[in-house]
């Protein structure tokens, strides 16, 4: 699952300026930290939905993605 | 007793136009009818024109569903029978979103939309009653040149679709939300008198009081137009004063928070939405840089491009912007900045008939002081930018109109405009550019840009429609709607009383722009030196066949690409990156098949070389930046081969309490220095002096948060919290050869292992150090410093094609916001009689603050890129004190030697008269190349030290500008100091 998501969805993250790290992943929910602009996207628990759905469209595995935010520190307020 | 504020609480009168100016924006549209079926496929971008598709077919998007996915693209199609519809009266497609959409109707390129457009005209493209849509999105979360809240906060890789309509536009309510654009922004400005915006709020009021809200009716919105006709527009009460010009423009960022391939697509929206505002708007003309964008739009979109090209012809659309790229101004050699402009001008002249006489760079970091001279021989003369006047952080630039003289003497034409590049015309960013003009007094128009910038797009129907309005408003300057070529040629003009900014344009903001991404920097260095390589052994080389003119093209072309203003600097997300290191290994790749050979190790520099030099060796005891060699003592004379000189004895360096000595040639002392354990240097003798105090030669590591332009910027009190590094690995004595000796000392943070080797080198006073690092900082800087004894009192800084004399002391505060300064291959901490100068291959930050000099060597910066630096880097410097005057020595040769090592290319065939003059000692080749026509030898000399020489030549030559066009023909050059100098020859 990192290597899935480190080579498929990370890029498609990153390719609007976005960033996430790979924190875990337990079988059933993958663990992911949105950094960049991700961090305070005002739409990303339907961009989570759609990875969620890329994965299973992917892979045939049915993943919940369960993310935090860590925001630059200069919005971190 | 207690001061009670008064404060009114219910709505203002102006709060109150606003408010019914929101209502009447409701009415703008009429008949509103959704399309359907809509259909997509999603895709991502994979080329510049190549899509990879998510779907084998397309499928139907209704309102409401979710649509784009993350650095998606999406096609659209749409078909209509438009059969029972009146085609009329004019018909248009109404669609809100967040993305970039480019519109094609019935075949037609017939514009787009985007988060500051909702509207594209159908009528012309209706010749019978089908309607077929087609549509290219591309949508992004990070734009930053929209200024509607309503997609500002939808902002989002998910968007939720709100349905695609055809509609009619009430264009008398349509002109009226024009008129109250402009009156709403005027009886709110400041900059306005304040008896001029409350007889606005009172006209204003009283125009909209014309219409009952509860039944807008066409009449009562035609009496509130004609108020605002005859009591506003027909006011003179209220005079303005002040001239603007203006140049609609767009910035257009070619890489930035979207990679390259997406630029494509965004100049193509761009071009076609300016063309159909030029369709509509007979006055309107627009002007659009970088040659590179029309390349683009020419190779993948030639009907588009056709329709350009007859629109430049007719004077409406217009080229500006000599450089093929908007390519950062501090960082590239002087030979870049010149490609930039030849490659540019190229272009314009195959494609269009002609060359600019324009440089436009609204948003370029700062400007090196070599630029003017390269600009006036590359046939332009008028420099435009913004950014000096708008983003200083310390003083306010003194001029927007003013000559620009650079480094050698020579002048071009500046306009900096007082206000930023990103405008939308409202009037009260009019007004505010004169109020901030300050060279009202030479007569000179001030000019104002305007358009949506940074991601494309330029100016829209409001724009133009409230520049139609300025000259009857009252209180506003008197403005025109000019080209850029008509701003420039008829303001600047010798008559005109001018003042003189003399040196660089230096930007007192984005200082950390030197050094952020430091690869990038790593292979422009290495690459600018390749190329110079690449060209000299094509030309010259034994074994080389044709000259690769077009591989050779092909190749820097791509390479100036890499110096654009957000790449180079390291302004930009991961991909760019990624993007940028693709490009330049496959750029490295191409220059290293030219220079590969079998031959001797051959001087590339034109310089005599005596010293040790690395040469790769498989089986040498060294390893060098990853290559395993041997540094051994050679001579080569200018273009020749080196010859290995074997040590006559070993003795050449000795230890006498704690003190390393090396002995010269005579076996006398030249260096003697002592080592502290982390690699920095206690003492450091030559000549009978001491050139380092306390911490010189030592890492410095601190922290480095500037804020929101994290990449861009570092503080002016940076140094306020050092940060410790652990000694890991005490220095020394690794390895001893009858010519170099390596001391190794390694240090360490929790997340950071930073190892350095240190050299001595028989015969000389240079020592040299090699940075190997695993660098995993957040938020820090790294840099070297060399605080020192001497009475230093100036910097000196290499431009590339001469020095920049800096004082080091901070009187003003002009010096002291000059803590960060780029500088290329060395630089000279200079005390008259002595000096020190430091050398590098690939760094370009320099600190000069009020405790010494550092090098900057990494950064570790979060925004755009929170991946950036992160990572392996391995790079060197070297250190040389200097026992005599800078200017005596030969310290730019010596840069460009390290910078240059000895290539297996050898023997080269240089004729004997390029030997001769290189040999003279005076210019330095910068390049040799055929030239752009193939016929000629194409010779680049540069003067690196300020000297004013006459040389006699042993033949006649053609002196030529930069674009190779022939200027003079002589037999003696009279060089003037820093100047670059072009002369063709036969080959």
């Amino acid at each position: 699952m990192q290597a899935y998501f480190e080579k498929t969805l990370l890029p498609l993250l990153r390719g609007d300026g976005g960033e996430a790290e790979f924190i875990g992943f337990d079988g059933q929910t993958l663990s992911l930290r949105f950094r960049g602009e991700c961090s305070k996207c005002g739409v990303l628990p339907r961009c989570a939905a759609w990875c969620e759905a890329k994965i299973l469209r992917d892979t045939g595995k049915t993943v919940r993605i369960a993310f935090t935010r860590q925001k630059p520190y200069f919005w971190d307020t | 007793m207690a001061h009670i504020k008064v404060v009114r609480r219910s709505m203002r009168p102006e709060d109150y136009i606003r408010l019914r100016y929101g209502w009447l924006k409701r009415y703008r549209y009429r008949d509103m009818t959704p399309l359907s079926p809509v259909m997509i496929r999603n895709a991502r971008q994979t080329g510049e024109n190549s899509f990879e598709f998510y779907e084998d077919e397309p499928y139907e998007l209704k309102p409401g569903d979710l649509y784009y996915t993350p650095d998606g693209s999406i096609f659209f199609t749409v078909e209509a029978d438009l059969a029972g519809v009146d085609r009329s009266r004019p018909l248009y497609l109404f669609y809100q979103t967040t993305g970039e959409v480019i519109v094609k109707v019935n075949g037609h390129w017939a514009g787009g939309v985007d988060p500051n457009r909702e509207l594209v005209d159908l009528t012309p493209y209706l010749t019978d009653g089908t309607l077929h849509i087609e549509m290219l999105g591309f949508n992004r979360s990070k734009p930053d040149d929209e200024r509607n809240p309503d997609t500002m906060a939808k902002r989002g890789c998910r968007q939720v679709f709100d349905g695609l309509f055809l509609c009619r536009v009430d264009e008398n309510v349509r002109a009226l939300c024009y008129d109250l654009e402009l009156l709403t922004d005027m009886l709110g400005a400041e900059i306005f008198d304040e008896d001029l915006r409350a007889f606005l709020i009172r006209e204003t009021d009283a125009a909209l009081n014309c219409i009952d809200f509860d039944d807008v009716r066409d009449a009562d919105v035609s009496a509130a137009r004609r108020y605002v006709e005859e009591h506003i527009y027909g006011s003179t009460t209220y005079k303005g004063s002040g001239r603007v010009a203006m140049v609609a423009h767009s910035h257009l960022d070619i890489a930035y928070y979207w990679r390259r391939i997406h630029t494509v697509q965004k100049n193509l929206r761009t071009v076609l939405l300016q063309m159909r505002l030029m369709d509509k708007y007979p006055e309107f003309t627009y002007c659009h840089t970088q040659p590179y964008l029309y390349e683009t739009l020419r190779d993948h979109y030639p009907e588009v491009f056709a329709e350009l090209t007859e629109k430049v012809r007719a004077g409406r659309f217009e080229p500006v912007g000599a450089m093929y790229v908007e390519p950062d101004c501090n960082i590239p050699n002087a030979e870049s900045l010149i490609r930039q402009c030849l490659y540019g001008q190229t272009f314009y002249e195959e494609a269009f008939g002609f060359t600019v006489d324009s440089c436009w760079l609204p948003d370029v970091f700062g400007n090196s002081a070599i630029l003017p001279q390269i600009l006036k021989k590359s046939g332009v003369d008028y420099f435009v930018s913004n950014k000096m006047s708008t983003w200083n952080d310390t003083n306010r630039f003194p001029h927007n109109s003013f000559r620009w003289r650079g480094l050698d003497g020579t002048e071009v034409y500046a306009s900096v405009p007082p206000t930023h590049f990103i405008s939308w015309n409202e009037p009260s960013g009019v007004a505010e550019n004169w109020a901030a003009y300050q060279d009202k007094n030479t007569g000179v128009e001030t000019l104002q840009m305007f358009g949506y910038g940074d991601g494309g797009s330029g100016a829209t129907e409001e724009m133009i429609e409230l520049m139609r309005r300025f000259d009857r408003l009252p209180g506003m300057p008197k403005t025109r709607h000019v080209t850029a070529k008509t701003y420039l040629h008829e303001n600047f003009t010798p008559d005109k009383p001018l003042s003189v900014w003399d040196g660089e344009l230096y930007l007192e903001m984005h200082r950390g722009t030197f050094t952020t991404k430091a690869k990038l920097k790593d292979y422009n260095r290495r690459l600018e030196e390749k190329f110079r390589a690449a060209e000299l052994v094509s030309l010259f080389g034994e074994s080389k066949g044709d000259y690769p003119a077009g591989t050779l093209r092909r190749l820097y072309k791509k390479f100036l690409l890499q110096q654009f203003h957000d790449i180079l600097p390291g302004s930009h997300i991961t991909p760019v990156f990624e993007d940028a290191v693709r490009d330049l290994e496959e750029i490295e790749a191409g220059l290293d098949a030219i220079l590969r050979g079998d031959g001797a190790p051959t001087d590339l520099t034109g310089f005599t070389r005596d010293g040790c030099e690395f040469l790769p060796d498989e089986t040498g005891p060294a390893t060098r930046r990853g290559v395993r060699g041997r540094f051994v003592r050679i001579h080569a004379e200018p273009f020749g081969a080196a010859k290995e000189i074997p040590a006559e004895a070993d003795d050449w360096l000795r230890e006498e309490n704690g003190n390393w000595i090396v002995s010269g040639q005579d076996g006398s002392p030249v260096l003697t220095v002592r080592f502290a354990p982390d690699g920095a240097i206690d003492s450091l003798q030559s000549g009978g002096c001491e050139y380092a105090a306390e911490g010189f030669n030592r890492l410095r590591l601190f922290d480095d948060r500037p804020g929101f332009y994290d990449a861009w910027d570092i503080l002016p009190d940076y140094e306020e919290k050092a940060l410790d590094l652990t000694l890991t690995r005490p220095l020394a004595l690794t390895l001893q050869t009858p010519d170099f000796a390596e001391f190794t000392a390694a240090q360490a943070t929790n997340s950071s292992r930073i190892t350095r080797v240190l050299r001595l080198f028989r015969s000389e006073n240079r020592i040299e150090t090699e940075v190997r690092a695993d660098w995993q900082e957040d938020h820090k800087l790294l840099k070297v410093g060399f605080p020192t004894p001497l009475r230093a009192t100036s910097l000196v800084t290499d431009t590339s094609a001469g020095f920049l004399r800096r004082p080091l002391h901070k009187n003003t505060s002009w010096e002291q916001a000059r803590f960060e300064v780029c500088s290329h291959k060395y630089f000279v901490i200079d005390a008259e009689r002595r000096g020190i100068a430091v050398y590098n291959d690939g760094k370009y930050g320099v600190g000069a603050t009020e405790n010494g000099v550092s090098l900057s060597l990494l950064r570790a910066t979060e925004r755009p890129d929170p991946t950036a630096d992160r990572g392996a880097h391995c790079f060197c410097y070297a250190i040389e004190p200097l026992t005599g005057p800078f200017l005596a020595s030969d310290v730019p040769e010596k840069a460009l030697r390290y910078n240059s090592p000895l290539l297996p290319v050898g023997p080269l065939r240089v004729p004997a008269f390029l030997t001769r003059l290189a040999g003279t000692g005076v210019l330095s080749l910068s390049a040799a190349k055929l030239s752009e026509d193939g016929r000629r030898l194409i010779l680049r000399l540069t003067e690196l030290k300020g000297e004013t020489r006459t040389l006699p030549l042993d033949r006649t030559v053609t002196v030529c500008d930069l674009l190779e066009r022939p200027v003079s023909v002589t037999d003696k050059l009279e060089i003037r100091p820093f100047e670059i100098i072009t002369l063709a020859t036969d080959r």
